[in-house]
């Protein structure tokens, strides 16, 4: 490869290294792309933002070859390519790194890394496991990610694991990266520094295709941006004296990309908070902990009040959460509405009016093969079961999910269809309507938001504000800081398992308290006093 | 990532994911028209294929639910065996006794049922309990349950010492026809006029005497339809599908995992015994030896054949009634056609791997 690649970057420097030319995709009855050109140069990171349903998958499926496109072409290098699949593409050195994980669980990180391109010796034989090794030890050094190279991966963190998925594109010499909501399953201080290496990768010269909800980090690191809705390219912004820029060479900051997504003014996208009520608590644990994953957590929340548990990603805070409705062994003591409880499992917990929406909607909040209906009900099936569950009153599950569809604006031609047809938001709605048909009155929701587009995000900001308006009592489990900070009353912060410390009402509007979590969350050290 | 295909070969190949069942069935009963004279549509001819499948039938209607919870049951034939075994000697002991014949046969077979259903029980809580993967679990059953009933027998035969009644479960059925009094009968006091030959109306046999409708048909019929019930309407359906659709998911949906998968192989179990009751009552004696040997191959064939998914969370029970009878039906068309019997099972190896190819990717 090596002259003809210098060649290429030489030339791809000057105009562009890969570029979709007006491409346009269409499925049976939709248009997932319409007339798309975007030109990803050398040495820029550049973001792709939209609402789910946009065209950010399919326009990135096309360019690491697994759709063709309907009209249109792809050029790399000046090149029009035509990639049959995915590993044309990465031979051609453009590479995905996915959302989930690839990696070989049984293999080691090195292993893994050099994955299908192994350093041989022995006529080709037998893999080179010195050289293996070394390479392995440099790419993940370029990543600054120090890992101990003969660590099977299924020991990983998730974060660990993307590093080594990264380095794996990186072994492949891609020219092109392509990094699909790298940050999604990233807590903080992960999350940073992926960026930080996304900017080293993008110095070195390579193209950075960049997909992330969080628009934020999009304003942090992006040189440009391209805005798609409903399939097509409606704006791009370029960094110039540091701030992105439009077109009329205006700054623009996150408030300015939503506004593109969406196609009008979000204003903010958190509701006015409301007044948490007094009175006695409706949940509250004293010395409660997940067993070998948190401790000691005396917690109270009060009907109509939103609490946020804030902390980086292993911190137990689902753990936390899970053992409250009796999914994993705990110590302590629950009490609800005053009376001490322990409960054997979910459907325990439900009956005393707890639930727990997980942050695993694929994996565990919903059934995705299953229709909309039957994952709308399952926690509540009882009420639809007759004659002692040998038969289930179809019209009135129906009717359930046609009013919480409602209720929520959901869209959702076919409720009878699989839920995973529809877009994360409207998935997440469900996940959270399934919950509040048994009428809680304790909700626990872990990561409301994960994989949700902005539009949705503020719609179910709203809706969780005003459940709790309506007296339920909320817990928030996040690990996007501003989403906290303008939900929640007040933010509680692990660390390791033990609450390290609180942001009452006054410190969450104070301009220094998303320092102050981040501070307390990394065991950096409390600037004030918990509040008992 | 999924590589999509053009939209017109998408779309046959989804037809044939789902309804490749019935397009198979229709071929072959066709084939079966065509090979064997429309002589293939005679009652008697349905009713003995039919007949001939009913104990599989009955056993893999009870393999789909099992496969359906993700899970599999290699002990099904050796559930069959001990139950038919065990009920037998019950039967048989009963009359030596000195009970009547009909409160011996009755006792046997809620005997032959209670086994089975304990049998199964017991596959249920290894796993459920002693959180053995199903496929170990059973095959343990496999091998003891079998060898249990052998060694009641001594491996031999267990003849029933029941004259009449236990035998008529498996042999006889309602009939289909029903007599006529002939045309010189109907007059006064006509009874016994010589000649008036009485006639049938309904279904005969090729001796011109009324076709019955077997038990075991009716049995495997009525069990397919409760279990096709139970499946898309129950709450133990819908707990069933979501258990082997995600069982982490179902948990965290606050349904009992536990109970819902022992419940399945408990159910399995049950059926067993009625199979291993009926195949009793036809033979009239149970062979230790031979009885349900290599049953759970056979079941487990239908299932797949029929379009349920083996990673669990979908399912039909009327597409493994087609299973069961397209399987029967290959059978009996290569028999007719003077194909060695030890080449039968390579081609129906071969179409269960083809429904699996068409089959593969399956899954609402």
């Amino acid at each position: 490869m090596g002259r003809g690649l210098h060649e290429a970057l030489h030339e791809a420097l000057l105009e562009g290294l890969l570029e979709a030319r007006s491409v346009t995709v269409e499925y049976p009855g939709v248009r997932a792309l319409d007339r798309v050109s975007i030109v990803f140069r050398a040495g820029e990171i550049h973001a792709v933002v939209g609402e789910n349903g946009a065209g950010k998958s399919t326009l990135m499926k096309v360019l690491s070859g697994s759709v063709r496109p309907t009209v249109g072409e792809v050029a790399l290098a000046g090149r029009v390519t035509d990639f049959g699949q995915p590993s044309d593409a990465l031979r051609a050195g453009i590479a995905m790194v996915h959302q989930e994980l690839n990696l070989v669980p049984t293999l080691d990180v090195a292993e893994n890394v050099t994955l299908g391109t192994e350093p041989r010796r022995m006529l080709g034989v037998a893999v080179d496991r010195a050289a293996q090794r070394k390479r392995a030890g440099e790419l993940l050094a370029l990543l600054g990610a120090d890992l101990d190279l003969s660590r099977e991966a299924q020991q990983l963190s998730v974060a660990e694991a993307q590093f080594v998925e990264i380095a794996k594109c990186l072994a492949s010499e891609a020219r092109v990266l392509i990094f699909d909501e790298p940050t999604a399953v990233l807590g903080e201080q992960e999350a940073a520094r992926l960026l930080a290496r996304m900017r080293a990768l993008r110095d070195e010269g390579r193209a950075v295709i960049f997909i992330s909800h969080h628009l934020e980090e999009v304003v942090a690191v992006a040189d440009r941006v391209s805005v798609l809705r409903d399939g097509a390219l409606v704006q791009e912004f370029v960094r110039a004296d540091g701030a992105l820029r439009d077109a009329s060479g205006a700054a623009a900051d996150e408030n300015a990309l939503a506004a593109a997504m969406v196609g009008r003014s979000l204003g903010s996208i958190y509701p006015e908070k409301g007044a948490a009520r007094d009175g006695v608590a409706a949940l509250r644990l004293r010395g409660f902990g997940a067993v070998g994953r948190s401790a000691e957590i005396d917690l109270e929340v009060r009907r109509g009040e939103i609490v946020g548990l804030a902390g980086l990603v292993g911190a137990g805070r689902t753990e936390t959460a899970e053992a409250i409705v009796g999914l994993r062994a705990s110590v302590g003591a629950v009490e609800v509405d005053g009376g001490v409880r322990a409960f054997a499992g979910v459907k325990d917990a439900m009956r005393a009016g707890v639930v727990y929406v997980s942050e695993d909607r694929k994996g565990r909040g919903l059934h995705v093969s299953l229709s909309s209906i039957a994952n709308m009900t399952l926690p509540s099936l009882d009420r639809h079961a007759r004659f002692g569950g040998a038969r289930i009153d179809a019209s009135g599950e129906r009717a359930v999910a046609r009013r919480w569809i409602d209720a929520f604006a959901i869209r959702c031609a076919r409720p009878d269809a699989p839920i995973s047809s529809l877009s994360g938001g409207n998935q997440q709605k469900f996940a959270l309507a399934r919950w509040l048909e048994t009428q809680p009155r304790v909700l626990v929701i872990d990561e409301p938001t994960r994989g949700v587009d902005v539009g949705a995000k503020a719609e179910i900001y709203r809706i969780i504000a005003d459940l709790a308006a309506k007296g339920l009592a909320c817990v928030v489990i996040s690990s996007e800081l501003p989403e906290l900070i303008g939900l929640a009353h007040r933010v509680l912060v692990m660390r390791e398992g033990r609450l390290v410390g609180e942001v009452d009402r006054e410190g969450l509007a104070a301009a220094n308290c998303e320092e102050r979590i981040v501070r307390m969350a990394s065991g950096l050290g409390d600037m004030k006093e918990r509040t008992a | 990532m999924t590589t999509r295909k053009s939209g017109d070969a998408f779309s046959i190949q989804r037809f044939l994911e789902r309804w490749g069942v019935v397009v198979a069935f229709v071929l072959l009963f066709v084939a079966s028209c065509w090979n064997q004279g429309f002589d293939f549509l005679n009652a008697e001819n349905i009713r003995a294929l039919l007949n001939s499948n009913a104990p599989v039938g009955i056993l893999a209607v009870g393999m789909t639910l099992v496969i359906i919870s993700a899970g599999i049951d290699l002990s099904v034939g050796s559930m069959v065996v001990l139950s038919a075994a065990v009920g037998l000697t019950a039967v048989n002991w009963l009359i030596g006794k000195e009970w009547s014949e009909a409160s011996a046969v009755w006792v046997g077979v809620g005997t032959t049922l209670l086994v089975g259903l304990a049998a199964g029980s017991l596959n249920g809580a290894l796993v459920v309990v002693g959180r053995i993967a199903p496929f170990i679990a059973t095959l343990g059953g496999l091998a003891a349950y079998r060898s249990m009933a052998l060694a009641i027998a001594e491996a031999g035969e267990i003849r029933s010492q029941s004259d009449a009644l236990f035998r008529k479960f498996g042999r006889e059925g309602i009939p289909l026809a029903w007599e006529v009094p002939g045309v010189g009968g109907v007059g006064v006091g006509g009874a016994g006029v010589e000649g008036a030959e009485s006639t049938f109306r309904g279904l005969l046999n090729s001796g011109g005497k009324p076709l019955t409708l077997p038990y075991s048909i009716i049995v495997f019929f009525v069990v397919a339809i409760i279990a096709q019930w139970f499946l898309s309407r129950s709450r133990f359906g819908r707990h069933l599908i979501a258990v082997g659709a995600n069982e982490t998911a179902a948990r965290y949906a606050g349904i009992s995992v536990e109970w819902v998968r022992f419940r399945v192989y408990a159910v399995m179990g049950l059926l067993a015994g009625l199979a291993g009751f009926l195949q009793a009552s036809r033979m009239n004696s149970v062979s230790t030896s031979g009885l349900g040997v290599a049953a759970e191959l056979d079941a487990i064939a239908a299932v797949v054949i029929g379009g349920t998914s083996l990673r669990g969370g979908f399912g039909r029970v009327w597409g493994t009634v087609l299973g069961v009878l397209i399987l029967g039906m290959i059978t009996n068309m290569l028999t007719i056609s003077g194909v060695s019997p030890y080449w039968q099972g390579a081609v129906k190896g071969a179409v269960i791997v083809l429904a699996v190819l068409v089959q593969r990717g399956a899954r609402a």
